[in-house]
């Protein structure tokens, strides 16, 4: 679906390489955290002490990046006061990036987490029980990264869509982790970590439904935040 | 950069990533633009029968004008104009130059009369009465519909004269008094008498631009219209003069009605609540200004927004 949006070029060429540049940003930032959301994963999974070490601590180029998208859109509405299709993109975006940098946070929590997983000298095949809802969601965030790229809201509820499945997958992973801490009380304390970890995994999955949710209000104009899959549905049809 | 660097070289088994699919559309050409050449000012110039997009009409109108078309000679300026004036609502008519936003505003209380050459074909109405009727004083009509130019035109004569002028050749004051009241309130109304209280007998014409541009609506005011035209009334103007007339448009919509014709996208989204776009003779889209600002639903509507031509 694909309604009114930015048609061409600006008079000002100035202003399109701008609007360029900040999609482009914001692509890099969508890469970096999906990177570091596979690192995370791969590192949980693995048991591998490095990566988690380099994923814990790779939220601070996300930071900067998110700094200097910030400071681009408070530059083009300041300077450019866009209307229609440029506000939405630049409103949008805005949103985005406090989703983006919050994604990059759990995925730093996820490789702290990992590293002290590994630092319990335990190398036990729970580590890897969050594996399949690691790659839901991960396949989750390329989605909506793909529905930003291409302004796609098919892709976007797609993607809100399945939250409703990682969301039950997480719980039945947690009821799983719980007959697992009965069983073994004394490995408590990695339970628990591991099931921080598949929450953080829920939590990125939820921001990825919300980067969806500013895809259809950049594309179709329409504040679909907060409201149920059908009733987005009845928003996007009239 | 290292610990980036350092996730870049582990995922690489993983592979697609963002950055990467980017960068494999942008190399097989596949944009997210569309392909077709988007429209711009040379397009919808036919003169065939087109539909105006959005919320033309409205409950209660003040004004209505149906089926207009404007000839100047052979030349038509407007195609089958159909649109309503919302009482006591602002409504700006925006669009790049030559799309017929002054001459329709100008329609509304027949300026175009006194143009050599143009006519005028449609329904007017002002609470239901035809203001092209045979028997329609546009002496009255005027008076009714005032209007604010460009160029802010008092007459030589004295600030108080300036507005004194409107009720005194339509009868509305029977002694001095009244007058003076009538002068007051007027300019009270426009935000400026404060600022001349003590010079009413000097010209107008000594005014500043911003304070010349009040006075102008002060003196439509002074006979009590019901419906105030403005056709760009601040592109003369600086900033600060600017916004004192936007404040002020903001107070008069209490109690008249305004259309105004404004270049400045930012004035229109500011003051209206309604907006309407012209391209080309043709009243391509009206809804309201949030709506119209946000997501217009006209192609054409959206690339003179936002500065895609004009």
């Amino acid at each position: 679906m694909h309604k009114t949006g930015p048609h061409g070029q600006h008079i000002s060429q100035r202003y399109d390489a701008e609007l360029e540049d900040l999609r482009a940003s914001v692509l890099k930032m969508g890469g970096m955290v999906e990177q570091q959301g596979r690192a995370a994963l791969e590192s949980l999974v693995k048991g591998d002490e490095e990566l988690a070490r380099s994923v814990a601590k790779s939220d601070k180029q996300v930071n900067e990046i998110e700094l200097k998208i910030s400071d681009q859109c408070t530059d083009i509405l300041a300077r450019r006061q866009p209307t229609a299709g440029d506000l939405r993109l630049v409103i949008a975006i805005i949103r985005i990036v406090a989703n983006l940098e919050r994604i990059g946070d759990e995925a730093a929590k996820i490789g702290r987490m990992a590293k002290k997983l590994v630092d319990g000298n335990e190398r036990q095949s729970y580590h890897s029980e969050p594996r399949h809802l690691g790659e839901g969601v991960l396949e989750m965030l390329k989605g909506a990264l793909d529905a930003f790229a291409r302004r796609d809201t098919d892709t976007a509820m797609e993607v809100i869509a399945r939250d409703l499945q990682i969301d039950e997958e997480f719980k039945a992973l947690n009821r799983l982790l719980m007959t697992h801490m009965m069983e073994h009380p004394n490995r408590l304390k990695n339970m628990l970590r591991v099931n921080s970890c598949a929450r953080a995994f829920e939590r990125i999955g939820d921001h990825a439904t919300n980067l969806c949710e500013e895809v259809i209000y950049l594309v179709a104009g329409r504040d679909v935040r907060h409201l149920s899959l059908a009733e987005i549905r009845e928003r996007l049809q009239n | 950069m290292i610990a980036v660097e350092a996730v870049n070289s582990s995922s690489t088994a993983a592979g697609d990533t963002q950055m990467d699919r980017v960068k494999q559309e942008q190399a097989s050409g596949v944009a997210d633009r569309s392909t077709k050449r988007p429209l711009d000012i040379r397009d919808h110039g036919d003169t065939g029968a087109y539909k105006t997009i959005g919320t033309p009409f409205v409950k209660d109108a003040k004004m209505t004008a149906r089926g207009v078309n404007v000839f100047y000679g052979d030349k038509q300026a407007i195609f089958d104009v159909s649109l309503d004036i919302g009482r006591n609502e602002v409504i700006a008519m925006i669009g790049p130059s030559g799309c017929g936003k002054s001459t329709f505003l100008r329609t509304l209380n027949r300026m175009n009369d006194i143009i050599p050459g143009c006519s005028v074909k449609g329904d007017f109405s002002l609470d239901g009465d035809n203001i092209y009727g045979e028997d329609q004083d546009t002496v009255l009509l005027r008076a009714r519909v005032g209007m604010v130019f460009q160029k802010p035109n008092p007459f030589p004569k004295s600030i108080y004269e300036n507005v004194a002028y409107g009720p005194r050749i339509h009868g509305l004051a029977h002694n001095k008094a009244e007058m003076d009241e009538i002068v007051e309130d007027s300019l009270r109304r426009a935000s400026l008498f404060t600022e001349v209280k003590d010079q009413l007998d000097k010209p107008g014409t000594g005014l500043s631009g911003g304070q010349q541009q009040r006075l102008c609506i002060a003196r439509a005011i002074a006979v009590n219209p019901e419906v105030i035209l403005m056709d760009e009334p601040c592109s003369a103007l600086d900033p600060i003069a600017t916004a004192r007339i936007e404040e002020l448009i903001d107070e008069l919509k209490e109690n008249y009605t305004i259309a105004i014709v404004t270049h400045s996208m930012q004035q229109a989204a500011r003051v209206s609540q309604r907006t309407a776009y012209f391209h080309l003779g043709k009243l391509i889209e009206v809804g309201n200004t949030k709506q119209v600002f946000t997501m217009p639903r006209h192609e054409l509507t959206e690339n003179y927004i936002t500065g895609r031509f004009g």
